[in-house]
């Protein structure tokens, strides 16, 4: 086994990962900030891969057409998770867990309802523009050219959220109304206007995730599902609400299921749920998790 | 009396020569023949159907050029179209034959389509010709006498690969070879098949490692990676329609086809037209009725000119078998010496035919037509503005389809 082999592999790997940080990293903000764990968040996820299609459509006579694409099913998907929050979420701060999952749950079923009115139940399928159709080689090694790209959005989210999170003054407001929200409160700062930030901002970044997976292969009913169960892996090995661990949490996913691939097929899907299962026997709050949290 | 008697005996005579004048005589010179197409003009079918469209269009030209079928009946044209939807497909294919009268539906693009119209047809004694859509059952189980397939079925189609890729094998030296399929039913039913089909053309062959994606999966970039670190000699596929665009695409990204051949994808003449530009060279494809493999049968020289002439591009599978739809009814109804549906469904049985494709016969058990599978590795020629196939195989029909014995074991339980 050669080394350029391995790291044809762990590159590979690292793709998958980005992939899942994407998602991931949306549903760990909104769910370490608001308490909220949003079960359809993988739904809007494909409603922002659908819009990046529709928009790609208007636009594909411009060479530029598809990275416009992607933005705008951002930006879309921004609109709609303010509507949701105003309307829905923020309803639900107070009440219990199970509660919170039945509506994020029926979101699901609602959201997968409207797609098929909306654009059918065939396979949508995005051209790419011939910078990104080809193989790049590093050392010789084929590589995907536009997992580039979804590697590059990935860590441009990563720091942005970090740069955020840390070095911004609405940032430390977001971070204080984790430890207290009374005190924050007190403060004078209004929460759920920093709730609705935090939870358009979320969606904000389901919806480029989705406008960057719309490329990568078709966009088929029924993506959010095989892929949301993937993403709470990542949330639960990082630890929910850890920026970091989500980040380190995707990357652990992606290259087990990449290197399980390369040697033992079969078990490529079994062994993210076993490394899943460890991680909470041992660490319940995951890798950079805290232990307490009210 | 007996002058009245003549009178009304001459009179009645003259009544009698009149009346077959006015409706016998007419119909024997003239009746149409009223010709259904059950096509899908607009949606994701309409890209292969326009093809097929517009050769029944040509041969109804052709042969109304000459009076019609035997010279003397005219064929009229309905053309309906099914939006790519079995439904829609199932509702225009009663409405051809309740309203338009048809004695014959040249059709179809799906499958699901054939089989729902098949015992439609068999109630209403209308012909019924599939030409594009190919499942093995349109033809095997539930059989009707009224149906008949000029199109290579699913079975001959997928045998056609192992026999040809065994043929390939030995020419190119292949020794190994990966396999990856969708981890369900289909996925795991068409590898077995192919594996088996494999073993037995060439067991020198090697299936060195499987490789099992799960239904849905939308991220091949890992399996991409794991096949190409195999280095095998060639891969075989069977990935899910709707996940397959992902791991063409992907792969596609990754070189992979230039470096490994991937051969039983079907690459019809529509591709390599549509494609010409972008298509990878090096492919190997599979298909279905490529004119450039019969240019030396008159018939499909005459074809191809004409159909060039008209419409002023090169004719799709689609539009050769469709083509050959309508000359089979015409041989058909020569030989049964009538319009008639009854008498020329019953002369088609086990009836050889000119086609495009040289000449072919209906097998008796299931009336599908001897026709070939074709494979290649599609590659540039000066003589077409697209690639073509060269390293043609072509796999004869009598070598590929399912044996009788098992036909009529699979039909035992219907």
């Amino acid at each position: 086994m050669d080394t350029s082999l391995l790291l044809s592999q762990f590159l590979s790997g690292l793709s998958r990962g980005m992939v899942l940080f994407l998602i991931a990293s949306g549903l760990s903000l909104i769910f370490g900030v608001m308490n909220i764990l949003n079960f359809a968040h993988a739904s809007l996820w494909l409603v922002g891969a659908y819009f990046c299609y529709s928009f790609w459509v208007l636009l594909q006579g411009y060479g530029f057409g598809m990275w416009v694409s992607i933005g705008l099913a951002a930006l879309t998907l921004a609109a709609i998770g303010w509507v949701i929050e105003v309307v829905l979420i923020r309803r639900v701060y107070d009440r219990e867990l199970p509660e919170q999952l039945l509506l994020t749950y029926a979101m699901v079923l609602i959201i997968g309802d409207l797609i098929k009115l909306t654009w059918g139940v065939e396979d949508r399928i995005i051209a790419r523009p011939p910078l990104v159709e080809g193989p790049v080689f590093f050392f010789g090694i084929p590589f995907d050219s536009y997992f580039i790209f979804v590697i590059l959005v990935g860590f441009a989210v990563a720091i942005g959220l970090w740069w955020f999170l840390q070095k911004t003054k609405y940032g430390h407001i977001v971070r204080a109304a984790v430890f207290s929200r009374e005190m924050v409160s007190a403060l004078g700062i209004p929460i759920p206007r920093i709730y609705t930030g935090v939870f358009v901002l979320g969606i904000f970044i389901a919806g480029l995730a989705g406008g960057v997976q719309a490329p990568v292969g078709s966009i088929t009913l029924g993506m959010d599902m095989a892929i949301v169960v993937q993403a709470f892996c990542v949330v639960v090995i990082g630890g929910f609400g850890s920026l970091l661990g989500t980040l380190v949490g995707s990357i652990i996913v992606g290259e087990i299921y990449a290197f399980s691939i390369l040697f033992w097929p079969q078990g490529a899907l079994v062994l993210i749920f076993v490394v899943t299962a460890v991680v909470l026997i041992i660490r319940p709050w995951g890798l950079f998790g805290t232990p307490m949290r009210a | 009396m007996k002058k009245d008697y003549f009178l009304k005996a001459f009179g009645g005579a003259a009544l009698l020569v009149v009346m077959t004048a006015l409706s016998v005589g007419p119909a024997l010179a003239a009746e149409p023949y009223h010709l259904g197409v059950n096509l899908a003009i607009t949606g994701t079918g309409a890209l292969y159907c326009k093809d097929g469209v517009d050769a029944i269009k040509l041969a109804v030209e052709e042969i109304n050029g000459q009076g019609g079928f035997m010279g003397k009946h005219p064929i009229e044209l309905f053309v309906r179209d099914t939006h790519t939807k079995p439904d829609v497909g199932v509702r225009e294919a009663k409405d051809l034959i309740l309203r338009d009268k048809v004695r014959a539906i040249l059709g179809t693009y799906s499958s699901a389509v054939a089989v729902a119209i098949k015992p439609v047809a068999q109630e209403y004694k209308v012909l019924h010709i599939a030409a594009i859509s190919n499942s093995e059952n349109i033809t095997k189980v539930k059989f009707s006498p009224y149906t008949y397939s000029v199109v290579p079925n699913s079975y001959m189609q997928a045998k056609a690969v192992a026999l040809g890729v065994a043929e390939l094998a030995k020419k190119k030296g292949w020794k190994e070879y990966v396999t990856i399929a969708s981890d369900y039913e289909w996925g795991r039913s068409t590898q077995n098949n192919f594996v088996q089909l494999l073993q037995q053309a060439a067991p020198d062959l090697k299936l060195k490692k499987e490789f099992w994606p799960r239904l849905g999966e939308t991220q091949f970039t890992s399996y991409i990676t794991a096949i190409m670190a195999q280095k095998p000699d060639f891969v075989y596929g069977s990935v899910a329609s709707k996940d397959n665009v992902a791991w063409m695409k992907q792969a596609k990204a990754y070189g992979f086809f230039e470096k490994i051949p991937y051969p039983g994808s079907l690459v019809s003449v529509s591709e390599l037209i549509i494609q010409a530009k972008t298509i990878t060279r090096g492919l190997v494809g599979l298909c279905r009725a490529p004119f450039f493999a019969h240019m030396d049968v008159p018939m499909m020289a005459n074809f191809v000119e004409n159909f060039r002439t008209k419409y002023g591009r090169y004719p799709s599978d689609w539009a050769v078998m469709e083509y050959d739809a309508v000359y089979a009814l015409k041989q058909g109804i020569e030989k049964a010496g009538s319009i008639d549906t009854e008498k020329v469904k019953d002369a088609m049985k086990g009836m050889t035919i000119d086609t495009t494709r040289g000449k072919l016969y209906f097998r008796e058990i299931d009336n599908q037509l001897s026709c070939s599978s074709y494979l290649g590795v599609v590659a540039d020629d000066p003589k077409y503005p697209f690639p073509i196939y060269h390293d043609l195989v072509e796999v004869k029909g009598p070598d590929s389809w399912r044996p009788e014995a098992e036909i009529t074991a699979a039909r035992a339980k219907d």
